[in-house]
């Protein structure tokens, strides 16, 4: 009996270790690329958000973790990588403090927001007035366009092909409305993920995928038995979410991004994530969040 | 509260119809594969007792989840153009027959042996003696398991809404109501009534059957 007692002592000790050890883990991951204070560090005004981030000493970033080029899980190193990664690491650089990233799927990164589980998300999210009444957006940090991904011998050539077809894309995302709009008669398959959709598409499920652009590439690049067909379907202004009302915190967001776009790092995570696989040169967007929610951009 | 289910309710509506075909199919399966693995259970030879031994202790050990994904996407990789639905409704039809089995064996195990010592020595056969002895008197003590079992399983089923199936089911529309009107707490609300409207009518069913069967002691 006392044998056994010392047993189940053991066991519990290898428990709290492994679980203690499974947290470390997370921190480390959760530290991100970025180097922090690398920058001098600039004081806020004591009750604002961003003073109240400088004392706690990081930033929580909700961003995508299964979404190459902007958010996804580098497998060599198991770091966060990605364009939205890099521009969140530019905030918390601006702050001082470190980024800590949190995996952010489109269903639930709006609650994230609301519920205070980030404090800025960079989630491929695209501005929209039902999104502006439940969080603040950011001035447009990239511009994407809605297309729709095919296999390589698929004969859909186009949105009005898609009636009859099921086609993938994540609950939660604007690619609810837009392919209930514009293409009623498709089967639609609503996943958690867009790493799910590809699953999808390519064990045959479903016959295509639509999303925005910059996110199909993604999937072109991992899998190129797959291609984009048909015209831009939308035009997707993708901004930083936080919660609604913090002015300032926006005001601080927007002067944070306008430096990233005018010094050539957004140049630069555009070529390193972007351009490199699509040989397209883009220059970084100058809409406004007015432009955005009107509707004002090509 | 109220108009979020009235503004929505042809999703919540459809969302519960797909629930309720989920679970009827899923139920039969399971009940029709529980029955076979029980009488396998209590066969007479050894071997097929611990065929159905192997059975119970594989799909009542595999997560629900896992069973979806191999079902699903394994299979499909594999080259069979394997449904959704077909997907969905076999592993949760599996994987509760592993429980009904379990359920069934027990019930068996029951009646006591002496019950069909006695039965053979009054000259009744042993087919006789399962049906007419042991068998209505074990179905008498599953009952309230396989009510629990029926739960559970109903619940079970938004796991598979839930998973890459993608399934329009109750927990699926009432997400899709929540992305589309950020009425998370409502949305979800409905849902759960939905849910507790099909456990509830089970547990009505079985307490009827309870009742029916019951014995005097």
């Amino acid at each position: 009996m006392q044998r056994h007692r010392w047993l189940w002592l053991l066991a519990a000790v290898l428990v709290i270790g492994l679980v203690a050890a499974g947290c470390g883990d997370d921190d480390d991951d959760d530290e991100g690329a970025g180097g922090a204070e690398t920058t001098e560090e600039r004081s806020f005004e004591s009750g604002t958000t961003m003073a109240r981030l400088q004392e706690e000493g990081r930033i929580r970033i909700g961003v995508k973790y299964d979404v190459p080029p902007f958010g996804f899980r580098n497998p060599q190193n198991d770091q966060i990588e990605g364009f939205d990664v890099d521009l969140g690491n530019a905030v918390a650089d601006a702050l001082g403090v470190r980024p800590q990233f949190v995996e952010a799927i489109s269903d639930n990164r709006i609650p994230f927001i609301t519920d205070g589980t980030v404090d800025l998300v960079l989630s491929t999210m695209t501005i929209n007035e039902e999104r502006a009444l439940e969080i603040g957006f950011t001035d447009p940090y990239f511009i994407a366009h809605g297309r729709i991904l095919v296999p390589e011998d698929s004969d859909i050539q186009g949105i009005d092909d898609l009636a009859g077809n099921s086609v993938c894309t994540a609950i939660g995302s604007t690619y609810q409305e837009t392919l209930r709009e514009q293409a009623p008669d498709a089967d639609l398959s609503l996943v958690d993920t867009y790493s799910e959709c590809l699953e999808l598409l390519q064990n045959g499920a479903v016959d295509a995928i639509s999303t925005d652009d910059v996110i199909l590439t993604g999937m072109i690049i991992q899998d190129d038995s797959l291609k984009l067909v048909g015209d831009e379907l939308t035009v997707e202004p993708y901004g930083g979410g936080f919660k609604r009302g913090d002015e300032e915190f926006q005001n601080f967001l927007n002067e944070v991004i306008a430096e990233y776009k005018a010094d050539g790092r957004w140049q630069n995570s555009y070529d390193e994530w972007l351009g490199q696989h699509t040989g397209e040169d883009q220059t970084p967007p100058d809409a406004t969040l007015a432009d955005a929610l009107e509707g004002n951009i090509e | 509260m109220i108009d979020v289910l009235t503004d929505n309710f042809d999703r919540f509506a459809a969302g519960l119809w797909v629930t309720v075909r989920l679970v009827g199919i899923s139920l039969i399966v399971a009940f029709v594969l529980g029955t076979l693995v029980a009488a396998l259970r209590v066969a007479p030879s050894r071997l097929l007792r611990s065929l159905g031994g192997v059975y119970v202790e594989v799909f009542r050990n595999i997560p629900l989840l896992v069973l979806l994904f191999i079902a699903f996407a394994g299979v499909r990789r594999a080259g069979l153009d394997i449904s959704a639905w077909t997907a969905g409704t076999l592993s949760l039809g599996v994987y509760t027959s592993a429980y009904v089995g379990e359920a069934l064996r027990s019930g068996v195990a029951a009646v006591s042996e002496g019950q069909m010592d006695a039965g053979l020595s009054l000259g009744f056969s042993y087919r006789d003696v399962l049906r007419r002895i042991v068998l209505p008197q074990a179905f008498r003590t599953v009952i309230p398991p396989l009510g629990s079992i029926t739960i559970a399983m109903i619940k079970n089923s938004a796991i598979v809404g839930a998973s890459l199936l993608a399934l329009p089911d109750l927990l699926k529309e009432a997400r899709i109501v929540n992305s589309n009107t950020f009425q998370t707490t409502e949305a979800f609300f409905w849902a759960a009534v939905g849910y507790l409207l099909l456990t509830a009518t089970a547990t009505v069913i079985f307490r009827a059957l309870e009742a029916r069967y019951a014995i005097r002691r």
